[in-house]
């Protein structure tokens, strides 16, 4: 049987609420449970609302709902920001003696048969010897015994986690215990809550990490042996992981000045043959598209991470959208040959990361790694984490760089002494690499260079289907909605969903069969204007007569796909 | 010492006007590479948009003609990738003062083991004649036939106020010395700054070769001159203007690390990151998510 629990922490920033998060995290997985965690802030460092949310059950799970059944607040403000999200017989916990609710608040909580409990967790954890901050310890208590579970098994994930804090053990258990035998605890508060039931053990240890730390280690598997990068939400996390960890893996990392020069120490890293790896979001990646056209004229590998998130200019950064697929698709003056990928769960993070290598190596161009804020920050387990594919590099030594080849492609050898030097040229080229300005010249060049596209083309899959071949209303998609689409087929057998993880070249042949078919199709993304849509409009004609939209910084949570279909 | 630079050559000719500098500034660079005997299989020069950089066909090394204003970044990834490698940044006074002088800046700080040679003819000739910032305020310029209304600003004394750890001024129609210059550049183990007086006879016809002859002075015949003092550098750098002009090593910091020495993970490595491409196993990286 499924069954899964959503519960959210929340507080102002600063509180531990992240900590208070990965606790739980890793206590609900030592169950073997599998869990998904979703974090929302806000873009500055202390106050603020900020909240934790994970989603876990005994069966996969991607996405979050958008009510919880439990909310455990330490600060009034997130009371208010948050009860709104708690679902039907849930439970509002917070931090306290007493709050004050507003008159449609207790209206809803009558209405939804909400449990509100003030509970002190900051003075309990003071009386227990332990500091305010120490008040989420003591909320962990008490949720778990609302959950009706073993003690133990919280006390050892908090102490192991603590273990480099040097904190007092003593003093975690005691606060762990002032929470779960508090006599605030009522047996009918656990009486709507189904605490899932592993479905046996699996031998492999779960795994918690983000899409971005997915990104980092299939850079990492992939031999990129250089980061140049300049901090920009959500990319910047990419950065932290690799060169945290730097000093095993010998990665060279640079915090550059700009997004200018990441990308062009990247460029010229490349093209004297390391793999090098740049990250970032919207505004960053503007900068860098002149270096986009530079690396497609001149034929150098060039691959960039892009983490999208919601807005123009600034936007609302900390939050998440995919409303930059066109933007890295038409990135770049004049008409060059490029590919975007479009990762969305922790596997095709690592892998795609892989292929984009491969591929910038082989057709000799910019790759860019599309991914959003609700991929690169979320927390996903896995139990099968992906073993490094093969690095291949298509090297070979030729007369002329630019030599004009049947399939476009033409040799490219690494520099060093003992081979011929050769000219990277931005300037329309010869084959040896001089500059021309000579009609045919410009032509021949021009079509060698789209050879490559059409044999890019053929090389990458068709979209994957997902769901019964019957389903009635087939969801076309990419990026994190693949994530939630899968939660819902899980749990409607009506769905169906198409997931694009090639977004340019777009490969269009299983997505006219889906159209001819005559079924419902809802193009479903996290922008305003459906910019996969125009981009199959474009190649295909066809116009979504339904498009499930959503452009408010969240992420498609399970409901508004499962009430969309209800309308 | 007479070398042959035939290697250094490709069958293209060069674009540029007659007496254009960059004719000298090729040769002595070609020379110094000769003469240090670093073959052209040995060499990366990351070239910019505007005259210097349509030379960039014109000379047979590793090379990439990149985007404008990017040279010194470009060049500081290949460095970084193969230290074996001879690097040089080669751009326009438009290139490293406006378009990119943020990589000025910061590949001084970062003192990365590169050459920048900035080809200083006071404009933007390629766009035919556009002012910049080492063009004199009142000369008339494309576009503006009353002159900039910005004032310049003293490129010396800012180059010196980053303390980089070579700073030397050369002349394109001083092709010996400016070769000298160059070897010294190449040989010195961090960012080398070269800034180098270029003749444009299209564009600066007032700048003469006789005319500068007369406004330069090389820093070899001051009286109690040392490149080593920072202070007399900087005291002579803010002398200097468009029309007082010294040639030579202005200021060299020996044993300063470069950015790569400064990396503690990659001491014990042997290999250049050019080497280690290859499959790694990432395994004993999942502990950190249990």
């Amino acid at each position: 049987m499924v069954s899964k629990i959503s519960i959210k922490f929340g507080g102002a920033s600063g509180q531990g609420i992240n900590a208070t998060g990965k606790i739980f995290t890793k206590v609900v997985s030592s169950l073997g449970l599998n869990t998904f965690s979703y974090r929302e802030y806000p873009s500055l460092i202390k106050g603020g609302v900020a909240s934790y949310q994970i989603d876990f059950s005994n069966t996969s799970i991607n996405s979050s709902s958008r009510y919880t059944n439990i909310l455990s607040v330490l600060s009034v403000e997130s009371f208010h920001s948050y009860l709104k999200d708690v679902s039907k017989h849930g439970i509002a916990i917070f931090d306290g003696d007493s709050i004050e609710l507003t008159e449609e608040e207790e209206k809803f909580v009558k209405k939804n048969d909400i449990k509100v409990i003030a509970f002190n967790s900051q003075k309990l954890a003071v009386d227990s010897g332990g500091t305010p901050i120490m008040a989420n310890i003591v909320l962990l208590g008490f949720v778990w015994k609302i959950f009706g579970q073993d003690i133990k098994v919280l006390n050892k994930e908090v102490i192991d986690f603590f273990k480099k804090k040097n904190l007092d053990e003593k003093i975690e258990k005691a606060c762990i215990k002032a929470g779960y035998d508090s006599p605030l605890y009522k047996k009918e508060y656990g009486s709507f809550l189904q605490f899932p039931k592993a479905k046996g053990k699996d031998k492999n240890k779960n795994l918690s990490m983000t899409g971005n730390d997915a990104i980092a280690l299939g850079a990492i598997a992939s031999g990129v042996r250089a980061f140049y990068g300049y901090p920009m939400t959500p990319a910047t996390s990419i950065y932290n992981f690799l060169g945290s960890h730097a000093s095993e893996t010998g990665m060279l990392i640079k915090q550059a000045e700009n997004e200018i020069t990441a990308v062009q120490m990247c460029l010229g890293s490349m093209y004297m043959g390391t793999r090098a790896l740049t990250a970032t979001s919207g505004g960053g990646f503007d900068l860098m598209v002149e270096t986009v056209s530079c690396a497609g004229i001149s034929e150098t590998p060039l691959v960039i991470v892009m983490a999208q998130r919601a807005g123009a200019g600034t936007g609302v950064p900390t939050w998440t959208g995919a409303g930059d697929i066109l933007t890295t698709v038409n990135a770049g003056h004049g008409e060059f040959p490029k590919c975007v990928l479009a990762v969305s769960d922790l596997r095709s993070c690592f892998l795609l990361t892989c292929k984009a290598y491969e591929l910038a190596d082989k057709y000799q161009m910019p790759v860019i790694i599309l991914t959003e804020k609700q991929i690169a920050e979320a927390i996903f387990s896995t139990r099968n984490f992906p073993t490094t594919p093969k690095v291949n590099r298509y090297l070979q030594k030729g007369k002329e760089r630019y030599e004009i080849t049947k399939n476009g492609i033409s040799p490219r050898w690494l520099p060093n002494k003992s081979s011929k030097p050769y000219l990277h040229s931005t300037d329309e080229h010869l084959e040896n690499g001089e500059s021309t300005e000579d009609a045919e010249s410009i032509v021949k060049m021009y079509k060698k260079r789209q050879k490559k596209m059409e044999m890019l083309e053929r090389e990458l899959p068709e979209p994957v289907y997902y769901g019964a071949r019957n389903a009635k209303t087939v969801f076309v998609g990419c990026g994190s909605t693949k994530n939630v689409m899968l939660d819902c087929i899980s749990q409607n057998k009506e769905i169906a969903y198409l997931h694009y993880e090639y977004i340019y070249p777009l490969k269009t042949k299983a997505f006219e069969a889906l159209a001819h078919s005559g079924r419902r199709l809802v193009l479903v993304e996290n922008n305003q204007t459906g910019q996969l849509g125009e981009l199959i409009t474009q190649k295909t004609g066809y116009r979504f007569k339904e498009k499930l939209l959503k452009y408010d910084g969240r992420p498609f949570f399970v409901e508004d796909i499962l009430d969309f279909m209800e309308d | 010492m007479a070398q042959n630079t035939e290697k250094y050559n490709t069958n293209k000719r060069p674009t540029w006007c007659p007496g254009c500098g960059n004719f000298g500034i090729h040769m002595a660079l070609k020379t110094a590479l000769a003469e240090l005997e670093i073959a052209p299989s040995e060499t990366f020069i990351a070239f910019d948009i505007g005259c210097n950089g349509n030379g960039a066909d014109t000379i047979s090394t590793y090379g990439f003609k990149g985007l404008h204003g990017r040279a010194v970044a470009l060049a500081s990834g290949a460095k970084l990738a193969n230290k074996k490698f001879t690097v040089i940044a080669d751009q326009g006074d438009g290139a490293c003062f406006h378009e990119g002088i943020d990589h000025l800046v910061n590949a001084i700080k970062s003192n990365y083991d590169i050459t920048i040679l900035i080809h200083n003819n006071e404009n933007f000739a390629l766009t035919t004649g556009q002012a910049t910032v080492t063009t004199n305020q009142d000369k008339p310029m494309y576009g503006q036939p009353y002159g900039k209304p910005e004032k310049g600003f003293n490129i010396n004394e800012f180059i010196m106020s980053l303390h980089p750890t070579f700073f030397a001024k050369g002349y394109s129609g001083d092709i010996k010395e400016l070769k000298d210059l160059i070897k010294k550049g190449i040989k010195h183990h961090g960012c080398s700054v070269i800034e180098i007086s270029q003749l444009c006879p299209s564009y600066n016809k007032e700048a003469t070769p006789q005319w500068f002859n007369e406004h330069i002075t090389k820093v070899s015949t001051l009286k109690d001159y040392s490149n080593k003092s920072y202070d007399k550098a900087m005291e002579l750098s803010k002398k200097m203007t468009n029309d007082k002009i010294y040639t030579g090593v202005i200021y060299q910091q020996n044993n300063v690390e470069s950015f790569y020495d400064n990396l503690k993970n990659r001491k014990n490595y042997k290999t250049e990151l050019v080497d280690e491409v290859k499959e790694y196993n990432i395994k004993p990286l999942l502990k950190y998510f249990e």
